[in-house]
């Protein structure tokens, strides 16, 4: 009996004891990242915390969220007001939405504070990412989020793999006079090649879309699958596209029924894996056949420098990727990673000093994103980053969701003067007529969900070619209408009338 | 019953027969048919062992097969590699679960007990409180903001423990095993006889309801052991008491992630995508996972089976 209720006690005890922080002077703040790959980060925090003290009158404490974590866990942390996360990680192309979020209050508006703690930032973020950062909020207009500067414009191009398409005879010239409507021959060619199980064209449906028709994303639109057409004007992406600054059912337009008309020949004729036209799969085996160079021609949402990175230069052939058009600056794109102060934080202005530190220091920025020089990496005699792969397998976090990556050392992958060619080859970009436009879809919200059904359950197969247009594209056109589509158009429309009056 | 008796009865012959016997015809079908059960259970096990042994190059080329193009043990020995980090969140998980089951039956079986006693005076009051709760749940944030502000449960074991505690459906399950099994004379026998109520529930009450610890101690153990929701809500820094359920779960949740938004994080996309750890390594770690409870599975049987039979009429 006594021995029962003392091991009972005991485990009370042990379960009831919790973490007690070590008294300490400085406070502390705490960052949550996204998409991080990092297991151990001891030995880069212990020089982190050295190099801020003084700098920012603090300690940092780091969450490191993952791809698949990241947006459930700051959900939790802002609607709960959990003081202890004082940065969190926000853009507007995921769950994590930076426009709804500054609406419901759950960011602090940081106008104020970059002027009294945050001068650097002025200087090191340029001020058409300021202002793409600047939006209606709960506070009223202003800026709820530092922006990083990255890849900030966005490019579709063509994957191709040159290796192969000289083998066949061809060459980069061939495949852009022929144009998207005209591949077939050299698809027939390839299948002929390398035999009736190798798929020439690897697309990701959906970008395959938007790069034939010209389209863009929206920002706001419904989630995965979009439904909103905005577009783009293929020769000056500064100029108004075919339609005007007018947004489209995605589906019902004529370019998009000769997409899937195009795209349904190509399945048909056996030239796109089956395994793309289904969601669970698509995404894997796309990976897959870029890690094997099993394709002819792909499709790449690009970003500058992506030829040099490892995962392209380990297909062992020669890739090059073919733009559609210029880089263009939208909404989704300059919003694509930011870092927002929580409004339940105890520490703002430490919080601010240290968004500002971290957006133009390259000592500290180097620290966090790439390790500590000596254990992640060395510096080669041109002054080169050479990653210690051991190392960095425990220490990997996401580049571009930090911040400013343009103050980073360039590495020997990307070679001497990269940082400095894509801190020049964004700052080229031009804006697309609506920039700044956010759809506010609260007022539509029920149509979006039952729209959002209905394209799940088309467009994929649709745009990969899988099913035939002939029948599907006008059954799926009346599912739409009958859920609400023109509502929701009409909303979406008479949101981007007033926004571009103003 | 009497069906059965009657169809025995018409075909008594000399020699051997048995009243509960069926026809060899209909024996032979059971047979089979329980052994297609079995295999649709063994099945998906095995499918799970073989892909964990097929080669990469095997799975991107055909996919999932039993027959794959060629073998390999590269998952297990990267799984060895990944070292501490894969024993310690083993250790996590046999330490949560076995802590978890222990406070969580102690709690449940103290729970049921008074309420089973007709002569406690609040038992109904408490057992509309733990049945409330089975209707009405407080939502995710909320109980997020009680266990992380209010209790502290973050970054410590008691976090991946005490939220899962109590389960209204076990005390249900519990009290209706002790009102089938024991007739409340025994406890007045046992108070006659001089035991104390402690001594009463301990040596007289638990002995016989054995059988129904034994079921809700399997259930808590497994929710246990496949818990990992808990993980990815309070665990924000201290990852090394991680259970391996969540290093699974965390792979497969990036993976879905980036599947979902490639179109949106373009290049970001495809690097990280390249990154993720191969199919045949999530098999390994299932299996890792799967192989501990279906040994543990066993041990409970004989009570489970007890159990599910305790109540039928005996002959």
């Amino acid at each position: 009996m006594k021995k029962f209720l003392s091991l009972f006690l005991a485990l009370a005890l042990v379960l009831s004891l919790s973490s007690f922080a070590a008294a300490d002077d400085l406070p502390t703040i705490t960052i949550m990242f996204h998409g991080s790959n990092v297991t151990d980060d001891s030995a880069v925090l212990e020089k982190v915390n050295e190099y801020i003290a003084d700098k920012v009158g603090a300690k940092l404490e780091v969450i490191w969220g993952t791809w698949g974590d990241f947006d459930e866990k700051a959900v939790n942390v802002l609607t709960s007001g959990d003081k202890d996360v004082d940065m969190v990680f926000t853009c507007s192309w995921s769950a994590d939405e930076y426009n709804s979020y500054a609406k419901n209050g759950y960011f602090l508006k940081l106008d104020e504070l970059i002027e009294t703690c945050g001068a650097a930032l002025k200087t090191a973020i340029p001020e058409s990412l300021m202002q793409a950062a600047t939006i209606e909020g709960a506070e009223g207009k202003g800026i709820y989020a530092v922006n990083g500067f990255k890849d900030t414009a966005t490019q579709n191009t063509w994957d191709v793999n040159v290796t192969l398409l000289n083998e066949l005879g061809y060459t980069l010239e061939d495949l852009q006079t022929k144009g998207f409507f005209g591949w077939d021959e050299i698809f027939a060619k390839a299948k002929e090649v390398k035999g009736d199980s190798f798929y020439p064209f690897l697309v990701e449906p959906m970008v395959a879309e938007r790069m034939v028709t010209n389209s863009i994303i929206v920002a706001g639109d419904a989630g995965s699958t979009n439904l909103l057409s905005l577009y783009l004007n293929p020769e000056d992406v500064s100029a108004e596209g075919a339609y005007g600054n007018k947004l489209l059912n995605k589906f019902a337009t004529e370019e998009y029924k000769a997409f899937v008309e195009q795209m349904h020949k190509y399945y048909e004729a056996g030239y796109i894996d089956p395994a793309l036209s289904v969601a669970e799969t698509s995404n894997d085996a796309r990976t897959n056949h870029q890690k094997d160079a099993s394709y002819l021609i792909g499709t790449q949402s690009y970003a500058y420098g992506y030829e040099f990175s490892q995962d392209v230069i380990a297909r062992g052939v020669e890739v090059k990727f073919v733009p559609c058009t210029d880089p263009y600056v939208d909404t989704t794109a300059s919003q694509g990673a930011m870092m927002a102060i929580n409004s339940a934080s105890e520490h703002p202005e430490e919080s601010m000093k240290f968004l500002a530190l971290l957006n133009s220091d390259p000592v500290l920025m180097t620290l966090l994103n790439y390790g500590v020089e000596g254990i992640h990496y060395t510096l080669n005699d041109d002054g080169l980053v050479v990653f210690n792969a051991d190392a960095r397998a425990s220490y990997s976090p996401w580049t571009n969701g930090m911040g400013n990556v343009t103050i980073l050392p360039d590495t020997v992958d990307e070679g001497a003067g990269f940082r400095k060619a894509f801190q020049e080859y964004y700052a080229g970009a031009k804006g697309i007529p609506s920039l700044g436009f956010v759809f506010d879809n609260k007022p539509v919200e029920n149509e979006m969900a039952a729209l959002g059904n209905v394209a799940a359950q088309y467009a994929l197969a649709l745009d990969c070619g899988a099913v035939d247009p002939e029948t599907a594209l006008p059954e799926f056109l009346s599912a739409l209408d009958a859920a609400g589509m023109q509502k929701y158009l009409d909303e979406a429309n008479a949101q981007l009338d007033a926004y571009l009056a103003k | 019953m009497t069906a059965i008796s009657r169809s025995g009865a018409g075909k008594i012959k000399a020699g051997s027969f048995s009243l509960n016997r069926f026809s060899a015809g209909t024996q032979a079908f059971f047979h089979v048919l329980l052994a297609l059960f079995s295999l649709l259970c063994i099945i998906p096990f095995l499918f799970v062992i073989i892909i964990s042994f097929s080669s990469e190059e095997s799975i991107r080329q055909i996919g999932y097969s039993f027959t794959p193009k060629s073998w390999s043990t590269a998952a297990f020995t990267y799984t060895f590699q990944l070292g501490d980090a894969l024993w310690r969140s083993y250790f996590n998980s046999f330490l949560i679960t076995v802590a978890g089951t222990l406070c969580s039956v102690s709690m449940t079986v103290l729970y049921a007990y008074p309420l089973y006693r007709r002569d406690y005076r609040h038992r109904n009051f408490f057992n509309f409180l733990s049945f409330f709760t089975m209707i009405f749940g407080g939502g995710l944030v909320p109980t997020y903001v009680i266990c992380k502000n209010v209790l502290g449960l973050s970054d410590n074991y008691a976090a991946l423990i005490v939220p899962m505690l109590f389960s209204p459906f076990n005390v249900i399950i519990m009290r209706t095993f002790l009102q089938t099994t024991v007739p409340p004379e025994l406890i007045e026998a046992a108070t006659i006889d001089g035991s104390g109520e402690y001594s009463t529930l301990l040596r007289i009450v638990l002995p016989v309801v054995k059988p129904g610890i034994a079921t809700i101690a399997l259930l808590v153990s497994l929710a246990y052991w496949n818990e990992w929701f808990l993980s990815l809500l309070y665990l924000n820094k201290n990852m090394s008491i991680m259970p391996l359920q969540y290093l699974l779960m965390r792979m497969q949740r990036n993976a879905d992630f980036l599947a979902k938004n490639s179109s949106m994080l373009g290049a970001e996309a495809a690097k990280a995508a390249a990154r993720l750890p191969s199919q045949s390594l999530k098999m390994a770690l299932v299996v890792f996972i799967v192989i501990p409870i279906a040994c543990a599975y066993p041990f409970f049987q004989r009570y489970v089976i007890a159990g599910l039979t305790v109540g039928s009429v005996k002959g």
